[in-house]
């Protein structure tokens, strides 16, 4: 069970610390189902930090998105570590990250939260409408309430609210941490894959007209690529100009190879927390092209990322008896 | 002129095995189809997924990776990273809706002459099947 006072008793010992510079966790946003990253460097602050089904954000982003400033002359690096509060998904995308040696362990205070799913903001923006007062939500056996400006308080089924990816999430609990905040949750999702099989299962004419026209809407803000915890490379293709991989002009033939770049890059790494097709503006479902290669990989390899930080990377191994069946 | 459909192929080919054994192939005096253009690089580890793509997007009906058998790497372990990252992209490229015709891979060694020609004609012979490629083409974009 979530509890709020222990989460900000924690927080607070932890901001306390000398070797921790700052606390990443999640607040309460300033309207609707919005809930805000805080960046806790005060003790004083922890009051504001919140935990709830509409914490969607992984925070694990931040981790990598800190600017390295050169050291001025005469002064030492802050060595001190960060504290993250992680859900499942996102301390698999830490666990990725320390595979890849984009984050050191030392680096980073890991607080696990124990997640039973959070809500698809649009799911229930559809449901409730857009709201300008805050919401507060909670998890209440396998339903999710919801107290409303008015003062009502509403149950929905967790079937009916729930992301996608926190349906069939199997790791709800952290899979790494320092300090476990409360008591792990029973695994409830199991995924068969059953949207990428149907789609599969079509002709390769109705799989071009399907993503054609999914690819088409594209707008190229790259807002899937910032948000991913695990697309921080500094310096990116899509950015490059000297080989310009791919073309900044929005039409369907550069859109097919960004997304097919995009993905491929995620090969392997995914670690299906759904953010990226959260942020998407123009609702492509990119989590259908990252779950066919983690189902490729997890089938013919028998590899899922993001469990173990001793672990190489996929791509940067290899065993003699990979399969070849198609190899001519 | 025919006005048959003559597909272009892009084929990367390593250097120390597939590009001798095409080589071998010419000084044998095999005869095999002329599709091909031929990209010589180091090793098929070298071959970056996204050279395939970008090789659809730029007027490539079908694209062939050629290299070492694995264990004959001349870099000891190329063709194993290699072959883990093109069946990925082969997925991919399915799940897309490009016709898994289009893309392939063999293993061909320097000695293999004769195995190349029959791969070549396999390769052309699906390009063929699947016709002209327009799908993400660059200059085949309807504004």
């Amino acid at each position: 069970m979530v509890d709020l006072d222990k989460l900000r008793t924690v927080a607070k010992e932890t901001v306390s610390r000398d070797d921790v510079k700052y606390l990443i966790g999640w607040s309460q946003g300033t309207f609707g189902f919005r809930v805000s990253p805080h960046f806790v460097k005060e003790p004083e602050e922890v009051d504001s930090l919140t935990f709830s089904p509409l914490c969607c954000n992984n925070l694990a982003t931040y981790l990598t998105l800190t600017e390295k400033n050169p050291v001025p002359r005469g002064e030492e690096a802050d060595t001190r570590k960060v504290a993250l509060m992680v859900k499942g998904c996102d301390s698999r995308a830490v666990v990725q990250q320390l595979v890849e040696h984009g984050v050191g362990r030392d680096q980073v205070y890991i607080i696990g939260c124990p997640c039973e799913g959070v809500v698809d903001v649009k799911k229930v923006e559809k449901k409730f409408g857009e709201l300008l007062e805050p919401v507060q939500a909670s998890w209440e056996n396998g339903k999710v309430s919801f107290q409303l400006p008015g003062g009502q308080v509403e149950s929905l089924p967790r079937e009916e609210v729930l992301a996608q990816n926190c349906l069939t999430c199997r790791y709800p609990n952290p899979v790494v941490s320092d300090i476990l905040l409360w008591d792990e949750v029973e695994v409830k999702g199991n995924d068969d894959y059953e949207d990428v099989k149907e789609l599969e299962s079509k002709s390769s004419q109705d799989k071009w007209a399907y993503w054609q026209d999914k690819f088409t809407s594209c707008i190229r803000c790259y807002s899937c690529r910032n948000v991913c915890p695990l697309c921080y490379c500094e310096d990116c293709i899509l950015d490059r100009l000297n080989p310009t991989w791919v073309f900044r002009s929005t039409n369907v033939a550069e859109n097919t190879a960004f997304q097919m770049a995009r993905a491929f890059h995620l090969a392997g790494r995914c670690i299906e927390c759904g953010e990226c097709e959260r942020v998407c503006p123009v609702d492509i479902p990119l989590m259908k092209i990252n779950r066919k290669l983690y189902k490729e990989v997890h089938e013919k390899y028998e590899f899922e990322p993001g469990l173990d930080p001793e672990t190489k990377p996929f791509q940067a191994s290899y065993r003699p008896d990979d399969k070849e069946d198609f190899i001519l | 002129m025919s006005d048959k459909f003559e597909p272009n192929i892009v084929a990367f080919l390593c250097n120390w095995c597939s590009y001798a054994g095409a080589d071998l192939a010419g000084t044998s005096r095999i005869q095999y189809p002329p599709n091909l253009h031929i990209v010589r690089v180091m090793c098929t580890g070298r071959v970056n997924p996204l050279f395939v793509v970008n090789a659809f997007q730029q007027g490539a009906d079908g694209v062939l990776v050629s290299g070492c058998h694995p264990g004959d790497c001349h870099y000891m372990e190329g063709n194993y990273y290699a072959r883990r990252r093109f069946t990925l992209i082969r997925e991919l490229l399915e799940y897309v809706g490009v016709d898994p015709k289009r893309f392939h891979m063999s293993w061909v060694s320097a000695s293999e002459g004769a195995k190349w020609k029959d791969v070549v004609e396999e390769v052309v012979e699906n390009a063929k099947a699947a016709g002209p490629f327009d799908q993400f083409r660059r200059n085949k974009i309807n504004w």
